[in-house]
C-alpha cells in the first residue's frame, strides 16, 4: 500500500529531527501490529477507564465514542443509524484506505511522510492506524464524535495517522482524547493528523491530553481550510509528560477563518513545546491563536505562534500569556509575523508573568485561603472565551479546567 | 452603646517596614458606625488593612481584639471567618474569574442569608454586573458598589470601608449610606473611611463616633459632632489645633 517514492524519501527521513523539540530516540520502543477488537474486550479494562477517566471522559462517552485505540488495537464502533444514512463515515484510516477512493485521495497530502523521523516512522510502520472521519457535503453533525486514544502499556510506540475530511457546506465537531494510564508509563505517540474543511464547511476540533512523566508525544497537524470554511482548535494538555512538541499548521483559502486556542499546563520535568501557525492564504482569510501557559515545577514550556499574511486584505492575531507558578519552571513565548502582503494587519500581545501578590491578597481579604485564591486565579487565567465550542465540548473543557486550577498550588 | 465588638490596643501600625501610626487605640461597639477621617496620606487605609491583616499592612505591637478574642496573629482570611472583613479603597481587577462565581463561592463559605443579599444587591443595583469579569473595566462607581456588596453581603461582625463613597455620583452615594444603613440594621459594625462633606452629612443621623487621623497620630476619638464640624470648617490641620492636638 505504501507509495514506493514516499516510503523511500520516508526512510531516508527516519534519522531526521524536528527543529524543535528534544530529539527522541524511536527504537527503544515496541511497535505491535495493529489489531481489531470488540467492544467489551476493550471497554471492561480497568486501566482503560483509569486513561479516559483522566480525559474528563464518562465511560459513557467512551462506550459511544466514534473511535477507539488502545495501544494497538482499536474499535470503530457502529455510527447511529441517521448519520450513516445520512453518509458519515467512521472507521480506521487503514479501512478507509481500502475502501474509499476520498481517502485514498487526500491521505498524505498535507503532511509529507519525509517531514522528520516522527512522521516517516508512523508513515513506514503505523500501518495506517488512526480514525478516519468523513462528513458528506452540506450535512450538519452537531453532536461531537469523540475519538479516545489511548496506552495501558508501558514502552508501546502508538503511532497513529488520523484524517477529518468535512465536504463543502457540511459542519462536524470532533472531540479527541488522548491519555496514558499509569502516571509513570513510558511509551511513544505520534499523531500525524490531516484536516480536510471544505467550502463554506466547519470542523470545530477539541483535544485533550494526559499523559505521564515517561510519555513522549510528537502530533503533526496540517490543517486546510477552503474558500469560506471555519476551523476552530481548542488544545488542552494538563499532565506531566517527558516531552511533547507539536506546532500543527492552518492553511486558509479565501474568505476562511480560524480560531487556534491552546492551554498548556506543565508540571514535573516536561517540556512543553507547542505551538500554532497560521497561513492566510487568501484574501479575506483571519486567524487569530490565543494561547494560555501555565508553568509549575521544574517545567519548560515554550508556546509558539505564526501567522504568515500571504495575501490582503486579511487580518491575523496572536495572544500568548504566560503564568509561572514555581523559581524553577520556564515559560517563553515565541510569537512570529510574517507578512508579505500590504494588505495583511497582523498584531501580537504576550505577557508572562506569576500570579499577583495584590489579587491574592484581596480574595484573601473576603475568606479565600491562599490556595483557594491561587486556584480560582489560575482557573481565571486559563478560561479563554472560545464561543465556537458545542455546550457538550465545553462541559469536558470546564471539567478539565478545573482539574488543573484545583492541583495549581505550588 | 453596643457591647465591644472591635478593640484596638496601643498598636503600632507599619506598612513594608515604615511605621505610620503609632500607639492606636481603638473601640467600635456591636451595630455602631464610626467615621475615621484624615488627611491624604495620613495613614486611613493603613489603619483598616492592618487592622484586617492585609499586607504588606502589619500592627507591630499591641493588639487587635475581636469580639473578645485576640485576632492579633490570626492570618487574613481567619480574620475574615471571624467576622472581620475590609472594603478595599481600590480592588484589584481579574481576568476570567466573573463577579457571579465569587458570589456563589461566598454563598457556600459564609452561608450568606439570601433576603439580605439580594436585598443589597438591589440597593448596590449589582445584577448588571454579575456576568461581568471581577472590577475589570468597571466604572469607578461600578467598583465602589461592587466591593461594598461583597463585603456587606458576609454580615461580618465589623465592616471596615475604605473611602467606599470617593469618585461616585450623588445617586450611588445615596445607594452607599442605604447599604451601610441596611448592615447596621442586621447588627454589623461599620467602620467608615470618608473624604465626602455630602456623606458626613448623610451619616449624621446613624452615628455619634469619629475618629481623626494627624500626623502618625489618632488624634482625636470621640463625639461626631465635636470633631466632624470642625474639620469641615476648619480643615485638618485647623481641627488639630482647635482640639488642643497639634500646635
Ligand atoms: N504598600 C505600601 N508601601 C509603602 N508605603 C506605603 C504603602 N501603602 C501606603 N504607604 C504609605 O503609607 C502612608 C499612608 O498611606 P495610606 O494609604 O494609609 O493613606 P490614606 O490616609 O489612606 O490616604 P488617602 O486619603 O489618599 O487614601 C503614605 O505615605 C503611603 O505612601
Ligand atoms: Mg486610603
Amino acid at each position: 500500500m505504501l507509495n514506493r517514492n514516499m516510503a523511500e524519501a520516508a526512510r531516508k527521513a527516519l534519522s531526521k529531527p524536528a527543529p524543535y523539540g528534544p530529539d527522541v530516540d524511536l527504537s527503544k520502543y515496541d511497535i505491535l501490529n495493529p489489531r481489531r477488537i470488540e467492544p467489551t474486550e476493550i471497554l471492561e479494562q480497568e486501566r482503560v477507564r483509569d486513561a479516559s477517566g483522566r480525559l474528563g471522559f464518562t465511560p459513557e462517552i467512551v462506550r459511544k465514542a466514534g473511535y477507539v485505540q488502545v495501544n494497538e488495537a482499536y474499535l470503530a464502533s457502529a455510527l447511529v443509524e441517521s448519520l450513516r444514512k445520512q453518509g458519515v463515515v467512521v472507521m480506521s484510516t487503514a479501512e478507509a484506505l481500502r475502501k474509499l477512493d476520498i481517502a485514498r485521495e487526500v491521505a498524505w497530502t498535507l503532511i509529507r511522510p519525509d517531514t522528520d523521523k516522527y512522521v516517516a516512522a508512523t508513515y513506514l510502520y503505523g500501518k495506517e492506524q488512526g480514525y478516519f472521519i468523513y462528513v458528506p457535503p452540506g450535512v450538519k453533525v452537531r453532536t461531537p464524535i469523540y475519538t479516545c486514544l489511548l496506552i495501558t502499556r508501558g514502552m508501546t510506540a502508538q503511532l497513529l495517522h488520523n484524517i477529518i475530511y468535512v465536504a463543502d457546506g457540511a459542519e462536524a465537531n470532533v472531540v479527541t482524547g488522548c491519555s496514558i494510564a499509569g502516571l509513570h508509563a513510558e511509551a511513544l505517540h505520534i499523531g500525524v493528523s490531516e484536516f480536510f474543511v471544505g467550502k463554506g464547511a466547519k470542523l470545530t476540533f477539541a483535544m485533550i491530553h494526559a499523559w505521564s512523566k515517561g510519555a513522549v508525544v510528537r502530533p503533526r497537524t496540517a490543517v486546510k481550510v477552503a474558500e469560506g470554511g471555519r476551523y476552530v482548535s481548542y488544545y488542552m494538555i494538563y499532565s506531566a509528560v517527558h516531552s511533547l512538541q507539536s506546532y500543527p499548521k492552518v492553511t486558509l483559502g479565501r474568505n476562511a477563518s480560524t480560531s487556534l486556542y491552546s492551554i498548556i499546563s506543565g508540571e514535573g520535568e516536561g517540556v512543553y513545546d507547542v505551538g500554532s501557525s497560521a497561513t492566510l492564504a487568501g484574501p479575506g482569510s483571519s486567524a487569530e491563536i490565543i494561547s494560555r501557559n501555565l508553568a509549575k515545577d521544574k517545567s519548560r514550556v515554550v508556546a509558539r505562534a505564526e501567522i504568515v499574511g500571504e495575501s490582503g486584505p486579511s487580518k491575523g492575531h496572536i495572544e500568548c500569556m504566560g503564568l509561572i507558578l514555581s523559581d524553577t519552571a520556564y515559560i517563553s513565548t515565541v510569537p512570529l509575523l510574517d507578512s508579505r502582503n500590504p494588505e495583511a494587519t497582523l498584531t501580537h500581545e504576550a505577557a508572562i508573568g506569576k500570579i499577583g501578590e495584590d489579587q491574592l491578597t484581596y480574595l484573601m481579604s473576603k475568606g479565600f485561603s491562599e490556595e483557594e485564591a491561587r486556584a480560582l486565579i489560575i482557573r481565571g487565567f486559563l478560561s479563554v472565551e472560545a464561543p465556537d465550542l458545542p455546550p457538550q465540548v465545553k462541559l469536558s473543557v470546564d471539567r478539565v479546567t478545573e482539574l488543573i486550577s484545583s492541583k495549581g498550588h505550588g | 452603646m453596643g457591647s465591644e465588638v472591635l478593640r484596638v490596643e496601643d498598636a503600632d501600625i507599619y506598612v513594608a517596614g515604615k511605621r505610620i501610626l503609632r500607639k492606636v487605640d481603638l473601640s467600635v461597639g456591636a451595630g455602631e458606625l464610626h467615621i475615621v477621617m484624615g488627611p491624604n496620606a495620613s495613614g486611613k487605609t493603613t489603619l483598616l488593612s492592618a487592622i484586617a491583616g492585609v499586607e504588606p499592612y502589619e500592627v507591630r505591637s499591641g493588639k487587635v481584639m475581636l469580639a473578645g478574642e485576640d485576632i492579633t496573629n490570626y492570618p487574613l482570611h481567619e480574620r475574615v471567618e471571624k467576622g472581620l472583613v475590609l472594603a478595599y479603597q481600590n480592588p484589584p481587577s481579574f481576568k476570567g474569574v466573573k463577579v457571579s462565581e465569587i458570589l456563589k463561592w461566598l454563598r457556600r463559605k459564609f452561608d450568606l442569608d439570601p433576603s439580605f443579599t439580594e436585598s443589597l444587591a438591589e440597593i448596590l443595583d449589582i445584577h448588571k454586573l454579575l456576568g461581568r469579569d471581577l472590577f475589570s473595566g468597571m466604572s469607578g462607581g461600578e467598583r465602589k458598589r461592587l466591593e461594598t456588596y461583597l463585603t456587606l453581603s458576609i454580615m461580618p461582625k465589623v465592616a471596615l470601608l475604605d473611602e467606599p463613597d470617593s469618585g461616585v455620583d450623588l445617586d450611588s452615594v445615596g445607594r452607599i449610606l442605604e447599604a451601610i444603613k441596611l448592615a447596621l440594621k442586621h447588627g454589623v459594625s461599620v467602620v467608615l473611611v470618608t473624604h465626602s462633606t455630602h456623606m458626613l452629612n448623610l451619616v449624621r443621623p446613624l452615628t455619634n463616633t469619629a475618629h481623626l487621623i494627624f500626623k502618625g497620630r489618632l488624634i482625636f476619638s470621640g463625639l461626631y459632632d465635636e470633631v466632624v464640624p470642625l474639620v469641615i470648617k476648619r480643615g485638618f490641620e485647623g481641627a488639630a489645633k482647635a482640639l488642643g492636638r497639634w500646635s
